[in-house]
């Protein structure tokens, strides 16, 4: 199955700077959490759990998962369902399935399953403009793992589906047209979203946002400390494990969804060019991967991948400056969250995938 | 081939997703340099102000010594609970919990805090000062539970005085600072000396108060101490005053059963060995910061415990101030101290009849007899011949016109008239009668206690007029420095044939057959002159009788020991004693307890009070017009004290 000489194929570049990211994301949770805690611990099962499943992804042709996506895909909602009624409960929300040694969240991995779902689903060759019909289904497999998820509640990784879709609908030949009329929509639809679909704590956190001295104690706490913490770091920071304002708590939860203010405070604009240029090129190795895949199916899928991947990057980083409404999007490959790590290191399994298989047939 | 225009669409549109990606990711990173380096500044200082709290760390004030060495005030540590707003989240909150902690009254807390609203938020607000450590443990223990962040307890020097109130008008007391008190190096908050020592030698006491620079977290815990400027403990001061001789005046107070005020001087130097005022006040209440209650039952008091009497109580001096008018007969030549006046029990001045307290009158009196009898008629002759003008003057000679100078502040200024004073006082002229009155101590004089002291303080040293003084050390930071001592206010060499004379005359009054019996000790030579200060004239008493304040006469009892060489002077004050001579058993138990001390003896104890012996006959008790001898008939016969 793993012929020897694909070997020569992987992108050890990509592979490289990936690792690198989760490396520096399991150095700031060490200095955010305060040292050795079980948290780091954690983190690093969930990099070598991750990296068992990037090997696993990567070993199978992509073109044999994507025959299954739809047996993935049922499965994955399937066990969405499960968790809207059995999973456990924390902090208001239940999204996790309790598996004794730790918690698996299901909604990490409806991202790959949507994309290789997707990409299937463009990827059957056929010829002329994408059907209405198309897009329809398109928007439907989307919708039910979307709107599942939202109930948890978690409108983050909810939302995160949308650019999946979109990336591979898009790539896939959708009129830029339609893209218009769908903003316009979009535009329109903001008001009765804001007054029917929004729970009082999101238009709150949305309200804040837009003048945080308005609740500097409550809501637009973070997002004013989350801007402290970044612009006190300068230019080279105020050195590992000496930033004060992750290390004193003033920021909440530094060592998930903040990990990237942490670490412009303590490695400054220096380190942040380093993890912006980590990242931006991984985005584009993985786009290079597609432009290079041997069959649209290996190209819808890696963008359906890098989709929410490059989404949840720029949204937490605009965020992690205090320039975003806080929501509760993780920093992929960096924040602490095994599930996350696990889905995310797959993910660029299939796009390693798509790319080392580009001579075979 | 549409295969290949699939190919084209996707790389083109790649190419498109390319491009936005590096946009964006420029713009982010334009995002992060226009935040750490164009605004790092700004940040940089909310970051610190965010985690570095700057507390105050109070200086303990100087501690202060008698002049043995004693310690007489020094500080002891108490506890402070306030609240610090800065990251408070619900006020209302905290609040609530630390009233139910403490045992307080919601309302009183919020009603604290409310006063204190406009101040920064990092400025601790102080709800309970001195707290028990009951409160502190409470307290202690929710902070732990991270439930009460916004509560601070610091351990903050309060001031600790004797026990028993002793010397509290020497003290004075402690407060924080008013707003006119503001400037130089006295902040909002500060605590500085109201009152007495503690006020006017503030900034020596003072001390500079210290900072801690410290890091806290989100919760407001501290982490860490950053820096630390300690608190500098105000200057050590070694006052004048004898615990002891303190201790004895206080005690002889006590024990004869009145109010008053007693100043003892070393008549050489005008050290102020001791200053009683009575009733007095607790200091210590005042040192936590003194609440409501207590500080309006000391306002409305009506026996006014807040009054300093040794120098803001203004009496009439009585018989005391024959002294002066003696002084100034033998100094200006008018008399010599055998000049004699036949006292016949009154005598007539301008047209009426002036009374001597001794019905039968004393016969043929020299000057030492007319002082050891403390006969009228002598001195209003005396008077008579002088004038008002020279008795003035000498009265000024001897400390008893306007202030003396003590290091107290609010002194009242001590009043003798002259013809020049009743002018610009009220425009008229002085009429010769006037001065037959003043002769005795009565009519407009009015003096403090701390004058009289400078007074006999002044006739025991022979004419030198001392500033009395409280300051005699201080420890300026590298060991004891005497303190230079006021110059001296006026110096006069008496002559001896009138320095013979008063000192014969008031040695007579202890020793012989004078009325200052009560303050003889063997082998003491002790002198001294009673005086009665009228509270209200004759007519007067009948008037305001029931109107139930206390009409009773003040006594006066001033002294110097021992005759020859004086080393100890003073006056004692009794409030409504009626009698001068009942102040005669203090002053004889401060001047036992100071040769005592002196010769290394232990020191004398009072016995307990006997039982009210009868009322004596007073001489000084004299009414002076005619009119009067209705008053005067309820009087017992006067006669020579038998002691």
């Amino acid at each position: 199955m793993f012929e020897r000489r694909l070997y020569h194929h992987v992108d050890w570049g990509l592979l490289m700077a990936v690792l690198t990211l989760c490396g520096i994301g399991l150095a700031q949770i060490y200095s955010a959490t305060g040292g050795w805690t079980s948290t780091v611990e954690t983190q690093i099962y969930g990099i070598l759990l991750g990296s068992v499943a990037l090997l696993v992804c990567l070993s199978i042709d992509y073109r044999s998962l994507a025959d299954k996506s739809h047996f993935i895909y049922i499965a994955v909602v399937g066990l969405l369902v499960y968790v809207l009624f059995f999973g456990a409960v924390r902090g208001g929300a239940r999204r996790w399935i309790d598996l004794g040694v730790f918690n698996v969240q299901p909604s990490e991995f409806v991202k790959a399953a949507l994309a290789l779902v997707l990409a299937k689903f463009f990827g059957e060759s056929r010829r002329g403009a994408l059907s209405r019909v198309d897009l329809a289904i398109a928007a439907a497999l989307t919708a039910v793992p979307l709107l599942i998820i939202a109930q948890q509640p978690d409108l983050g990784t909810a939302v995160t589906l949308v650019p999946v879709a979109f990336a591979v609908v898009y790539l896939a030949g959708m009129p830029v047209r339609l893209l218009g009329v769908l903003a316009i929509v979009g535009l329109l639809a903001a008001p009765v979203l804001w007054q029917f679909a929004l729970e009082d704590y999101q238009r709150e956190r949305i309200a804040t946002f837009l003048d945080p001295e308005q609740d500097a104690r409550g809501a637009g706490y973070q997002q004013i400390q989350a801007r402290i913490t970044v612009g006190s770091g300068g230019l080279w920071g105020k050195g590992f494990t000496e930033g004060t304002q992750g290390q004193l708590r003033f920021l909440p939860v530094a060592h998930n969804d903040f990990i990237f203010s942490v670490l412009a405070e303590e490695h400054g604009f220096a380190g942040v060019i380093v993890a912006l240029g980590l990242y931006l090129f991984v985005i584009l190795r993985s786009l290079e991967a597609a432009r290079l895949a041997k069959d649209r199916l290996g190209a819808y899928l890696v963008l359906g991948v890098l989709a929410s991947f490059t989404f949840q990057v720029i949204y937490n980083i605009t965020m992690s400056a205090g320039l975003a409404p806080v929501k509760g999007l993780t920093l992929p490959l960096m924040s602490y969250g095994g599930s996350s790590m696990i889905a995310t290191l797959a993910g660029f399994g299939l796009i390693l995938n798509v790319r080392m298989r580009r001579f075979t047939n | 081939m549409a295969l290949t225009e699939d190919r084209r669409r996707i790389a083109v549109r790649l190419m498109v997703l390319q491009v936005s990606v590096v946009v964006t990711f420029a713009v982010l990173a334009i995002s992060f340099w226009f935040l750490q380096i164009i605004q790092h500044a700004r940040y940089q200082e909310l970051a610190e102000n965010n985690h570095q709290r700057t507390l105050a760390l109070r200086a303990p004030r100087g501690v202060l010594f008698d002049r043995n060495g004693k310690v007489l005030v020094e500080n002891r540590h108490s506890f402070n609970i306030s609240i610090v707003r800065e990251h408070t989240k619900d006020l209302d909150r905290t609040i609530r919990l630390l009233a139910d902690l403490a045992g307080l009254d919601v309302e009183e807390v919020r009603q604290i805090v409310d006063r204190h609203r406009n101040e920064p938020t990092y400025r601790p607000i102080v709800v309970i000062e001195d707290a028990s450590l009951s409160q502190v443990a409470a307290i202690m223990a929710r902070r732990l539970d991270f439930e009460l962040p916004d509560v601070v307890v610091e351990q903050v020097p309060t001031r600790q005085y004797p026990t028993d109130a002793l010397a509290a008008h020497v003290f004075g007391y402690v407060g924080e600072a008013s707003e006119a008190q503001i400037g130089n190096r006295i902040r909002t908050g500060s605590i500085i000396g109201q009152s007495g020592i503690e006020r006017i030698y503030n900034d020596l006491l003072m001390g500079q108060d210290g900072a801690r620079r410290v890091v806290v977290n989100s919760v407001g815990r501290e982490i860490r101490t950053e820096a630390e400027v300690p608190p500098k403990e105000g200057r050590r001061v070694q006052l004048t005053i004898d615990y002891d001789l303190q201790k004895a005046a206080e005690e002889g107070f006590r024990h004869a059963g009145f109010n008053g005020s007693a100043v003892i001087l070393d008549p050489r130097s005008g050290e102020v060995l001791s200053l009683v005022s009575l009733p007095s006040y607790d200091p210590n209440d005042f040192a936590a910061g003194i609440d409501a209650a207590t500080w309006a039952s000391l306002n409305t008091d009506r026996l006014k415990p807040l009054q300093n009497r040794a120098i803001q109580g203004r009496y009439s001096p009585g018989s005391t101030f024959k002294l002066v008018v003696a002084t100034a007969a033998l100094e200006e030549g008018i008399v010599t101290p055998d000049f004699r006046v036949n006292c016949g029990g009154g005598a007539p001045f301008f047209g009426r009849y002036f009374l001597c307290h001794l019905k039968g009158g004393h016969g043929l009196v020299d000057m030492r007899h007319a002082i050891e009898k403390s006969c009228n008629v002598y001195f209003y002759t005396l008077g008579n011949m002088l004038g008002v003008d020279r008795i003035h003057k000498w009265a000024e000679k001897l400390g008893l016109v306007g202030k003396t100078g003590i290091d107290l502040p609010n002194e009242q200024e001590s009043l003798v008239p002259s013809t020049e004073w009743k002018m610009r006082r009220f425009g008229e002229r002085w009429y010769a009668g006037e001065t037959i009155s003043v002769s005795i101590g009565q009519g407009q004089v009015s003096v403090t206690p701390i004058s009289l002291a400078v007074m006999i303080a002044t006739i025991a040293n022979g004419g030198t007029r001392v500033t009395p003084h409280m300051i005699r050390a201080v420890d300026e930071g590298g060991g004891w420095k005497m303190a230079t001592p006021p110059a001296v206010a006026d110096q006069v060499a008496f002559r001896p044939e009138t320095l013979g004379a008063l000192h014969d005359g008031l040695w007579m009054v202890v020793n012989a057959a004078g009325t200052g019996g009560r303050a003889r000790i063997p082998g003491r030579n002790v002198a001294g002159k009673t005086g009665t200060a009228q509270v209200i004239s004759n007519q007067g008493r009948q008037a305001a009788r029931g109107s139930g304040l206390d009409l009773r006469d003040h006594g006066w009892f001033v002294f110097f020991a021992p005759k020859e060489n004086p080393e100890i002077a003073g006056v004692i004050f009794g409030e409504h004693n009626e009698h001068g001579y009942l102040g005669a058993p203090i002053a004889k138990h401060v001047i036992e307890t100071y040769f005592a001390k002196k010769e290394g003896r232990p020191r004398p104890e009072l016995t307990p009070k006997p039982a009210p012996a009868l009322p004596e006959a007073d001489p000084d008790t004299a009414p002076v017009e005619l009119g009067a001898p209705v008053a005067r008939a309820a009087q017992p016969a006067a006669a020579p004290g038998t002691n």
